[in-house]
């Protein structure tokens, strides 16, 4: 069954369904929320606000785009108001170790692969400048594989805008990049 | 620079390849699917509630029986309220007496008229009051009648001396009277 017959199924108020709708959504919403929080337990409570909501909404979904329109939209909203309460209570420090597993990393090769406490630090680090928007183009972009289209349309800023953000984080990584390696 | 971009690309190939992996989704499942349920059923509560109270409105004939009682309501309040206010406007036109004072009935004419423009007050000021020729001989007349049966009560009085004391001691009577009410 597809994603839109589940969720025909659903509106119904079928329970079981969602839990199907549950299981197939939640690793693509969690790689997006953890690229973007690096935080286990935070990316995880994302998803699962990202899927309260989505209950909340189903009839307002009307075809598979949408629906995955949505998903990604709604997690990286919440993934914003994740980051608005960090900003008060900073918990990231960047340090030397960081930069020695991607210089390790780097060396390996093509064959190198991250676990994800080594991903949520590297992209820590690489992207501890940036603003919050920025960094969510970066990660739909670079790492998601999203066309600026779709970026516009989940983050709600023009194509235009889309292109500077992306710009700008890039030159800040890259920056970094050829500072420390 | 071609350096900084190889090796830009080389570490975002890194971070794209090595997606966050969601170890499991039952605790995810879990947590969504009991925080729904709560919510449906608060609002099936609420819903249940909500038609036991007003369902009945429901009813064709109820609802209709109803519609026609609101109306007549407003019309008879909107006629009630017509009613009232030409009272209003016809009670606002008319004398009002405030005053409450013994008099003897008026014989003549003037003194009826003369008695209407005293009790009506300031809603009958003196220069609307129009007297024929014979009503000013008549009101002579009887001003003259009366200083002459005033004079004879005069020297009745001063003639007799017990009378007079009499007399006065019931002015101050009735005068510590007013005073006390």
């Amino acid at each position: 069954m597809t994603d839109i017959q589940l969720i025909e199924e659903c509106r119904g108020g079928n329970f079981n369904n969602f839990r199907k709708l549950v299981t197939s959504t939640s690793p693509f919403a969690y790689s997006v929320a953890y690229r973007m929080l690096g935080d286990e337990d935070q990316a995880k409570d994302v998803v699962q606000e990202t899927m309260v909501t989505i209950w909340q909404k189903l009839n307002k979904i009307k075809s598979a785009e949408v629906y995955k329109t949505w998903i990604y939209r709604i997690v990286v909203n919440k993934c914003y108001d994740q980051m608005r309460k960090r900003k008060r209570n900073p918990e990231f420090v960047a340090d030397e170790k960081t930069w020695e597993i991607i210089a390790g990393k780097f060396s390996e090769g093509p064959s190198a692969t991250l676990e994800n406490g080594e991903t949520s630090k590297i992209i820590g680090v690489l992207t501890d400048k940036l603003s919050p928007r920025q960094k969510a183009v970066f990660v739909l972009s670079d790492l998601e594989g999203m066309s600026n289209d779709e970026i516009s349309e989940i983050t709600g800023i023009s194509k235009s805008a889309v292109k500077a953000n992306l710009y700008y984080a890039r030159k800040s990584i890259s920056e970094k990049i050829g500072k420390y390696l | 620079m071609k350096n900084q971009s190889e090796k830009y690309e080389t570490i975002i190939s890194l971070l794209r390849k090595s997606k966050p992996v969601l170890d499991s989704t039952d605790e995810i499942e879990r947590v969504v699917l009991k925080r729904i349920k709560i919510v449906h059923r608060s609002g099936l509560y609420l819903s249940e509630l909500v038609d036991l109270l007003f369902g009945w409105v429901y009813i064709g004939w109820v609802r209709r029986s109803l519609i026609a009682a609101s109306a007549a309501l407003v019309l008879v309040f909107v006629y009630q309220q017509g009613v009232i206010l030409k009272r209003i406007d016809v009670l606002s036109k008319q004398t009002v007496i405030i005053d409450k004072e013994k008099t003897t009935t008026p014989d003549t004419e003037i003194e009826k008229l003369l008695m209407t423009y005293k009790n009506a007050g300031r809603k009958f000021p003196f220069n609307t009051v129009t007297l024929s020729e014979r009503q000013m001989d008549e009101l002579l007349e009887s001003i003259k009648e009366l200083q002459i049966k005033y004079k004879d009560l005069e020297d009745l009085i001063e003639g007799d001396p017990e009378l007079k004391k009499l007399i006065e001691q019931k002015l101050i009577e009735s005068n510590r009277n007013k005073i006390n009410l």
